[in-house]
């Protein structure tokens, strides 16, 4: 199959989205740091919009999927805030932003 | 994209059949004529922009200005750039070498996309997208980053103070930006730039009553506010006086650019330029009915008018109300005092997100009460009698 | 579509995916919020390929103008001015999660395209009709009818996302 007709394929938007998902996953995983974790997160939701919007242009032809996927980019928007939030009061209590040295619970 | 997304790239294809550049396809012409429109208008405003401002600076003060380069100092913008670019290429040792290049052409990018949105005429539009507004909108967001990107590369307290001050300034104040320019696509029911203007304008094949539908600052009460939010908003996203924290000179030395020299300095401030000209034009073509004439349908005039005339006319009245509104704001840096920080986001939160939002609801509630007539009809609906002439 | 236009939608895969890997792996937390920006653009190029041209521009305009921004802002918060450099990658996790990336992906892929298979898809002249036609309208239409409890469920979700990151970020006093 040519590479562009792939790119501009449902085969295409899915390897693009599953590699975004993995690499979220991949940062979630080996980031110490905690706005680095946000990062990855971030790139799993791009990856989730993705998918909605590829299935939404070459399968069902319908407003469904990107109405899913403007949903997903709004909660992530509202999830970005409050993450930060959260990293700068955490910030302002231990000074620093390691996600290992969020453990005030374990002892 | 909408069957007009292109309207000057599909002029440019049709002009070129039968010649030997028919085969060339019409993305290539799109992409031509965005560059054109870039080069032809962007560039060489930046470059007149400085040049007006110093002379209105000077004539403000009492001054000559600019008056050694050429006729009446025409082109000191030239030696300007000869200078920018015959200075030493500075990057701050201990700074961040990769985000200190491209901090400024993301400036220069995200406010160049924006003019090609712009309706310079009927049909002189480089891509007329369907989301129009929101398209130039979401380009110009591009502007933050760089700046803030920019600062942090400097590796100077002041660069950062003046970054963080600028990505809070624009982040918020993209609020009432937004809320102002809905009233408008509440009365026109569309995002399309071109399509707006259009509706703006005077049709003559209509009787008196039912047309005039006007330029929308005077299409309700509620927009005639609208409006001056949006011009203040938009002098607070381009880091004009009053709003110029960002470079506050008296405090932060030259703010986020003092680092820069150059060519990267030419390119912030032509990227401020740039950014100044597309909210003025915006401004014009929302609120002020773009190439619109006022009262006359060029094309159903008394005499008939070349179709080029007509087009160039039109040009001009666009051109002549979006650099009015440049001059104000130009006006305004030698008028009014720096507002401090804190006063700044008081009058964003407090004062013109709820007045912006008032206004949605008062336009929402006139298109609805009075089935989407402007001020001056309903006036005229009253005065011709009875007032229910629907 | 001309090849050259599907060159331009390659383009930004391409730099979707790359800026994501760099995302991913770059020690320097302030390169990978940065090359999230990219990526997120790359993700709205692609969006305005499948016909999503409203989407596209609410993409760039609440990722590129505001999470990107939050994110640099939090950063540069939140580390000392010169002590830029994060030694970040280099966790215990890192053999689990590079064989988890090498196999997860081609699973992932052939997991979606199989159910891309087995659905049902629409008759493909819908389908061009669609990719073309403007999505505004069709969004404002679907957000006050079909999806309107998902569109109310959001707005007090962002009411509340507003009140909350206001509270924990709070002075203290």
């Amino acid at each position: 199959m040519n590479l562009l007709d792939f790119a501009n394929s449902i085969e295409g938007y899915l390897l693009v989205s599953s590699i975004l998902f993995v690499l979220g996953v991949f940062a979630v995983l080996t980031r110490k740091n905690a706005i680095g974790i946000l990062l990855g997160i971030e790139l799993i939701l791009n990856a989730a919009g993705i998918n909605f919007v590829a299935f939404s242009k070459f399968h069902s032809a319908a407003m469904d999927g990107q109405m899913v996927a403007l949903f997903i980019i709004l909660i992530a928007a509202a999830e970005a805030a409050v993450a930060l939030a959260i990293i700068l009061r955490f910030y302002r209590l231990k000074q620093t932003i390691d996600a290992d040295e969020a453990s005030l619970l374990r002892n | 994209m909408a069957n007009n997304s292109a309207l000057f790239a599909q002029t440019l294809t049709d002009w070129t059949q039968g010649t030997f550049l028919a085969p060339v396809p019409l993305w290539v012409w799109a992409m031509v004529s965005a560059l054109v429109v870039i080069y032809l208008l962007a560039l060489p405003f930046g470059g007149i922009a400085t040049y007006i401002e110093r002379k209105i600076a000077a004539d403000m003060q009492d001054r000559i200005g600019p008056n050694r380069v050429g006729p009446l100092g025409l082109f000191q913008f030239a030696a300007d750039a000869v200078k920018m670019l015959s200075k030493e290429d500075y990057v701050p040792p201990a700074g961040d070498k990769f985000l200190f290049n491209i901090a400024p052409v993301l400036v220069v990018v995200g406010s160049c996309a924006g003019f090609v949105a712009l309706p310079l005429g009927q049909y002189l539009v480089a891509g007329d997208v369907n989301i129009g507004v929101f398209y130039i909108l979401a380009v110009t967001t591009l502007i933050a980053p760089g700046i803030l990107l920019g600062s942090w590369a400097s590796e100077n307290k002041w660069s950062l103070l003046g970054g963080l001050r600028s990505a809070a300034q624009i982040v918020s104040y993209e609020i009432p930006v937004a809320l102002s320019i809905l009233p408008v696509i509440l009365i026109s029911g569309s995002l399309q730039v071109g399509e707006i203007v259009k509706q703006q304008g005077w049709n003559p094949d209509l009787p008196i009553a039912a047309n005039a539908h006007f330029w929308n600052v005077v299409h309700n009460p509620f927009t005639v506010f609208a409006f001056f939010i949006l011009f203040v908003g938009g002098l607070a996203e381009t880091n004009r006086i009053p709003f110029d924290l960002p470079e506050a000179e008296s405090e932060l030395v030259s703010g986020f650019n003092t680092e820069f020299s150059g060519m990267r300095f030419g390119l912030y401030a032509l990227g401020e330029f740039v950014d100044v000209f597309v909210m003025c034009a915006m401004l014009a073509a929302l609120y002020l009915g773009g190439w619109q004439l006022p009262f006359l349908e060029l094309d159903k005039f008394w005499i008939t008018l070349p179709s080029g005339l007509i087009a160039l006319i039109h040009v001009g009245v666009f051109l002549v109300k979006t650099l009015l509104l440049v001059f104000v704001v130009m006006w305004l840096r030698w008028t009014l005092p720096r507002l401090r920080v804190d006063q700044l986001m008081g009058l964003c939160w407090k004062g013109m997100v709820p007045l912006a939002l008032f206004n949605v609801l008062g336009t929402a509630i006139w298109v609805w009460a009075f089935k989407g007539q402007s001020m001056i009809q309903v006036a005229m609906g009253l005065f011709s009698g009875g007032g229910s002439s629907h | 579509m001309s090849n050259g236009i599907k060159l331009i939608l390659l383009l930004a895969e391409i730099l979707t995916v790359g800026s994501a890997l760099v995302v991913a792996v770059n020690p320097n937390i302030l390169y990978s919020a940065v090359f999230l920006l990219f990526s997120f653009l790359g993700v709205a190029v692609m969006f305005l390929f499948a016909g999503a041209d409203f989407l596209a521009a609410t993409q760039v305009v609440v990722y590129v103008g505001g999470v990107t921004i939050l994110i640099l802002f939090a950063i540069m918060l939140t580390q000392w001015m010169y002590r830029l450099k994060l030694r970040d990658v280099g966790s215990k996790f890192i053999v689990p999660a590079v064989v988890l990336a090498l196999g997860l992906v081609p699973m992932l892929h052939r997991g979606l395209t199989d159910l891309a298979r087995m659905v049902k898809a629409a008759p493909p002249e819908k389908m061009s009709e669609f990719a073309a036609s403007p999505k505004t309208m069709e969004i404002g239409k679907a957000l006050l009818g079909s999806h309107v409890l998902p569109f109310e469920a959001i707005t007090i979700l962002l009411l509340g996302a507003l009140v909350g990151a206001v509270w924990l970020a709070r002075p203290k006093s």
